[in-house]
């Protein structure tokens, strides 16, 4: 208990003086994340918007698929992007292995279901005579989905929040295809697992509040704009 | 040639058959509009006419143009039309921003934009409102941003589902008066579906009734409230009273029908042993509390069975060998002293009759 | 629209907070008490390069929990000019690594397997450049009474004990195919024992698929015993306090010795070949040998790695695996 209380304090003093490891770690996994999730939106939007928008056969089955993938284990997916990226693998003349770059293509598959999910969800909660006001009004098929897209503004933003969270809170595909290396891939929930593991309870208390006030901040932000 | 115009149009969903068999001319600068109950298939037409949907059979040709053409054909036909559904929803945004959408989708440039929607907002009365979210808004004032939005892209044709039927009576007298307004300054043809009788005969040119998909007649405002085609269409159009009977003679075209033993005279050209009803509206039958003689040759001797004050009118049941409904003034059947059970002598002209074969 | 802008500027928020953390510079990892390795506190800053060229290897876990690495690191990206990125693997995962082309050179412990990669095609310019020995650690009264025996009698006596007593005898394995667990295995071979027997025989044996400090703790909570090479048991023990101890030593059997590996150009043309052997000839030169001579001596009293000139018992590599500077 008492080393527990220790580890506490001086996890604080780790933050307030903005330790320089501790900040840099943190700097990371907001930077990985945070382009993961906007990279992630500006190609499942207009994906997801495709799909809602069009009729075909199988519609019914792909939507049942994404959202049987938004639990998909990260290792999961850290695993069948390491055979991808690694040298060994067919993207493997990249050299993207334990690059943050690789975290940030890895969280991106990660992140994809849960995008395409809920901003078709955000969609088909558009009330359907506003489709065909806009149509009626002599807006073509893309303007229309404009149109509708700007009426979901606030669920798609929500998406986009929420894949964020989740991007940030990810290790296993962190560790297995950032390869955790210090001041290069390292980021907070990695750092977290190994510090803990080689019993350093300081920079992972540290760590860990840092996340959790992340968290608190995606879940204010979302509860706002899930009230329009 | 005809702006609108549709040949054999038909509209099945599942298995039922929406509409059927739908021929319809709608000519340039025309106001029509479509009667029926609600469920008829008013909007189903009206969508199809707007080329929202496509009809499972026949066609549809606006302007010489088969609609039935690559979907780049029909957006320009599209946009030659506006449409104000019924209850109309408004984008989440400004009063400005939702009149102005359908000429910024058109791709008119900014300033004239602008002058457009200022204008069309001046003349519905919503100037003011320019900057207020639209949802804020109430029936009555979504409803004239819908109508403005409608009308400032300038089109064609406009379609009207229901222009006020879900509004208050002030504020749907109102939406009327406007939409009336709007047509005349605009001369823009026309079509509006109404279940409202009275309102189709107030500001339409022609009138078409449509009875459980089908166009039962097609006629100007005065030729299908005063003389339906059919039974159904003479019930709609608040013909209260269908007489059912036979045809006994004719003579210069001066019928006598027989029927529950009475006997009456109308004008058609219908032979003897035709087997018919006689229509007649409520409002043409008067009512005496003695025999009257006048040039009226139908007058039957009958006994009040219920009587109903409906605003300024009474409406009045009676029952003299067959039911006959009437319809007074409030004054009339106070003064008359009308009440149940009270004998009076219920009269109307050959005139007023209208007589169709029943089938 | 008031909310929508509060979102956005909760999101630029968080943008331009990662813009901040990104300007500050990395910390040296030695510094103040809660250092997460214990090395000499005289250590080099560790600057940060202009990452032109990345030099990626992997190495053995033990070498790592140690903090060697982190204390060789900076000298070496000064002297080359290359950022260093290490990859925490143990050895089976590094030969993985290395056999896939993922990283320019490995560091590994285990001889056969070594040189079974090397005749593969995998890897070239193999060099030893440091040893210690391993020791068996174990809870302070020794249920199983092994201390003072030799490696393999010691290996009976937990078998049996173990057997007898799952509950208070047990031992972990590192179950991770590391250098470790080979030499585990070996000793089991000599007891005469087929591992994978050992390995399904009862619940005293716990795997703990972990690198060389986590078992090591993992053995701590359990009061069980464990394989561990010295250096990384001297610095567990100094930083969290092992309530295990050194039980069995002296055995020639526990030699361990330390390996660098450049992974092979003509397998896997993308390879810095030129950084790998000027990163072997560095780990064998006079410099680096003596920075091993004296690493931890004044925490622990006797350093934690040995150079490997001075090994001297049957075992140890023929002096050219250690002397001659790769081309």
């Amino acid at each position: 208990m008492i080393e527990l209380w220790n580890g506490l304090l001086k996890a604080i003093e780790l933050i307030v003086t903005l330790d320089p490891e501790v900040m840099e770690i943190a700097g990371r996994s907001l930077r990985i994340s945070v382009t993961s999730a906007l990279l992630a939106s500006v190609i499942c939007v207009p994906l997801a918007s495709l799909i809602h928008f069009h009729q075909f056969r199988g519609k019914r089955f792909l939507i049942n698929l994404i959202q049987t993938l938004y639990s998909v284990p990260t290792v999961a997916i850290g695993l069948f992007v390491f055979l991808f990226i690694s040298r060994a693998g067919p993207l493997g003349g990249l050299g993207l292995l334990f690059t943050p770059a690789a975290i940030v293509i890895g969280q991106m598959v990660l992140v994809t279901p849960i995008l395409l999910g809920l901003v078709i969800s955000a969609l088909r909660g558009v009330d359907i005579t506003l489709i065909d006001t806009a149509r009626s009004l002599g807006a073509s098929v893309f303007q229309t989905s404009l149109v509708v897209l700007r009426e979901a503004r606030f669920a798609v933003m929500a998406a986009v929040i929420m894949a964020f969270g989740r991007a940030i809170s990810e290790v296993g595909i962190s560790l297995m295809i950032g390869g955790n290396i210090r001041g290069y891939t390292r980021v907070i929930t990695t750092a977290i697992s190994l510090e803990t593991s080689k019993g350093d309870l300081e920079l992972s208390i540290a760590l860990g509040i840092i996340l959790i006030s992340i968290a608190l901040v995606v879940n204010i932000a979302l509860n706002r704009i899930q009230q329009r | 040639m005809a702006l609108i115009e549709t040949i054999n149009m038909g509209q099945r969903r599942d298995v039922r058959d929406i509409l059927r068999n739908i021929n319809l001319r709608i000519e340039k600068g025309e106001v029509f509009a479509l009667i029926g109950p609600t469920g008829a298939g008013k909007t189903t037409l009206l969508r199809l006419l707007n080329l929202l949907d496509v009809p499972t059979s026949g066609k549809i040709r606006f302007d010489g143009v088969d609609t039935s053409a690559p979907a780049g054909v029909r957006l320009e036909l599209q946009r030659r039309m506006a449409f104000v559904l019924q209850k109309p929803v408004v984008f989440n945004a400004s009063v400005y921003d939702n009149v102005a959408c359908g000429l910024k989708w058109r791709r008119i440039d900014g300033g004239e934009v602008k002058e457009k929607v200022n204008h069309i907002l001046e003349v519905v009365g919503l100037a003011d409102y320019r900057h207020r979210n639209a949802r804020t808004l109430s029936g009555g004032e979504v409803q004239r941003v819908a109508l403005a939005r409608a009308l400032v892209v300038e089109p064609e044709v406009l379609l009207l589902d229901e222009p006020s039927a879900n509004l208050d009576p002030l504020s749907a007298s109102r939406i009327e008066q406007l939409v009336s307004d709007l047509i005349q300054r605009y001369a823009t043809t026309t079509i509006m579906a109404t279940h409202d009788l009275a309102q189709g005969q107030r500001l339409a040119d022609r009138i078409g009734v449509l009875m459980n998909g089908e166009l039962l007649q097609i006629g100007s405002a005065r030729d299908v409230f005063a003389l339906p085609h059919s039974k159904e269409v003479a019930e709609f159009v608040g013909v209260e009273n269908i007489i059912d009977g036979v045809i006994t003679s004719n003579e210069d075209r001066i019928v006598t029908i027989e029927s529950h033993g009475r006997s009456i005279e109308a004008i058609s050209d219908y032979m003897a042993g035709e087997e018919v009803c006689a229509c007649i509206r409520p409002e043409d039958v008067t009512l005496a509390l003695a025999r009257v003689s006048s040039s009226a040759r139908n007058s039957y001797e009958g006994e009040i069975t219920w009587l109903v004050s409906m605003g300024p009118l009474t409406r009045v049941e009676i029952q003299c060998g067959f039911s006959l409904v009437a319809t007074v003034t409030k004054r009339s059947a106070e003064e008359m002293g009308l009440n149940r059970g009270k004998k009076v002598y219920a009269t109307f002209k050959a005139t007023g009759v209208h007589v169709i074969k029943r089938n | 629209m008031r909310k929508l802008t509060a979102c956005l500027l909760i999101m630029l928020v968080l943008v331009l907070t990662a813009g901040i953390f990104a300007c500050s510079q990395p910390a040296p990892a030695p510094a103040p008490a809660p250092a997460p390795a214990p090395a000499p506190a005289s250590g080099p800053q560790y600057p940060l390069h202009d990452p032109l060229v990345r030099f990626k290897i992997a190495t053995t876990t033990s070498l790592y929990d140690t903090g060697l690495w982190y204390h060789l690191e900076p000298i070496f990206e000064e002297l080359a000019n290359v950022e260093m990125d290490i990859v925490y693997a143990g050895t089976g995962i590094a030969l993985e690594y290395g056999r896939r082309g993922d990283v320019d050179a490995i560091i590994v412990h285990d001889r056969a397997r070594e040189d079974e990669f090397i005749a593969e095609g995998y890897g070239i310019n193999r060099r030893n450049f440091a040893y210690n020995f391993f020791l068996i650690a174990g809870p302070s009264n020794d249920p199983a009474g092994i201390t003072g025996l030799t490696a393999a009698e010691a290996f009976q006596k937990i078998y049996d004990e173990g057997m007898n007593d799952p509950d208070t005898v047990k031992f972990v394995s590192r179950g991770d195919d590391s250098g470790t667990h080979a030499k585990e295995k070996l000793i089991w071979g000599e007891v005469g024992f087929d591992y994978e027997d050992v390995r399904n025989s009862g619940e005293w044996y716990v795997e703990a698929g972990k690198g060389m400090g986590p078992t090591l703790l993992m053995a701590n909570e359990m009061q069980a015993y464990v394989l561990a090479d010295i250096s990384t048991f001297l610095a567990y023990n100094l930083k969290t306090g092992l309530k295990i101890e050194s039980l069995v030593e002296k055995d020639p059997i526990f030699l361990n010795v330390y390996a660098a590996i450049a992974i092979n150009p003509e397998t896997h043309p993308k390879a810095k070949i030129e950084i790998a052997n000027q990163f072997i000839n560095w780990l064998i030169s006079q410099e680096v040998q003596e920075i091993i001579d004296t690493y931890g001596t004044a925490e622990y009293g006797s350093s934690l790695f040995y150079p490997i000139a001075t090994c001297d018992i049957p075992g140890c590599p023929p002096e050219e695996d250690y002397t001659k500077p790769v081309p």
